[in-house]
């Protein structure tokens, strides 16, 4: 509603006697673009923060894994000779082959997170934009700033579309 | 022994492939972009390449292309595995030269099943 009260003022009056309304749309304008461009910088920090947090989690379970699995590869060298069979390596290989399919969460949820940061990172990008040509005779402009952000949100960003950790497709050509 | 090598940008996915790889008993070179997977695949014979699509430096895409440009990897298996599952991706890298795409998360048994099947 601000945008078209704007817009049709636009067309009424000349830029230079503009009425104490526009000029508090106008200062309304301002004010929710940067509370919004605020809260988004909060937003942003705090996903790098998850990210964080999940990148610490899984290095150290990577770590583990990586443990477990140089044990059993040594393990099963030495035994190789005796017993061709080795049952017992075959199950805990099974185990490890379960941590594989759901280790890789860090992959597919920090992608996701980075999908977030880059849309957040944009929006904050186009409100600083539009804050730049905060006034009264630039509402439209900055209007049509944060709206082109808005359009453009989706560019360039690849996020998984995963639902569950459960496996892939496979396409063989 | 059969080389592989495996391109990724996430440590987390190249220790997780190569671990499953050599597992089976296959030799795996690793790289993290599609830049430096062309520099291992020029620098070694490998005889099967998998790598993801979104990559800093050069994507899963274009090193399909380049590989295909070389004489050595004419024909060499190249399988993306990747969290790009569009039907449009797939299309582009069956374009491009790709053997195969496989969605992440993958499986272990499955990546070696189809290992093993482009590899025969």
């Amino acid at each position: 509603m601000t945008a078209k009260r704007i817009q049709g003022d636009n067309k009424m009056k000349p830029q230079q006697s503009r009425g104490p309304q526009d000029a508090q749309a106008a200062d309304l304008l301002v004010t929710v673009a940067s509370t919004l461009n605020e809260r988004l910088g909060v937003t942003f920090v705090e996903l790098a923060r998850s990210q964080s947090l999940l990148k610490e989690a899984s290095d150290e379970m990577l770590i583990a894994f990586r443990g477990a699995a140089d044990r059993l590869v040594a393990a099963q060298k030495i035994d190789s000779a005796d017993r061709p069979e080795k049952p017992e390596y075959t199950v805990v290989l099974d185990h490890l082959y379960r941590a594989v399919q759901h280790l890789q969460s860090h992959d597919l949820v920090s992608q996701l997170i980075e999908a977030q940061k880059h849309r957040v990172q944009k929006m904050r990008d186009k409100l600083t934009e539009a804050l730049s040509l905060a006034g009264p005779a630039d509402a439209r402009a900055m209007l049509d700033c944060i709206v082109a952000g808005i359009a453009q949100i989706d560019q360039d960003v690849h996020a998984p579309r995963a639902e569950t950790m459960q496996s892939g497709s496979v396409d063989l050509f | 022994m059969k080389t592989i090598l495996a391109v990724d940008d996430s440590a987390t996915m190249r220790e997780m492939v190569a671990f499953v790889l050599e597992s089976a008993g296959y030799r795996v070179i690793e790289a993290e972009d599609g830049a430096q997977g062309l520099d291992r695949a020029n620098a070694n014979s490998c005889d099967l390449v998998i790598t993801d699509q979104n990559m800093p430096n050069m994507d899963g895409l274009t090193l399909v292309r380049s590989l295909r440009e070389m004489r050595d990897y004419k024909s060499v298996p190249i399988l993306l595995l990747t969290t790009e599952s569009s039907d449009n991706m797939k299309a582009q890298g069956k374009a491009a030269g790709a053997t195969g795409w496989l969605v992440k998360p993958f499986d272990p048994a499955t990546l070696l099943q189809v290992v093993q099947k482009v590899l025969r």
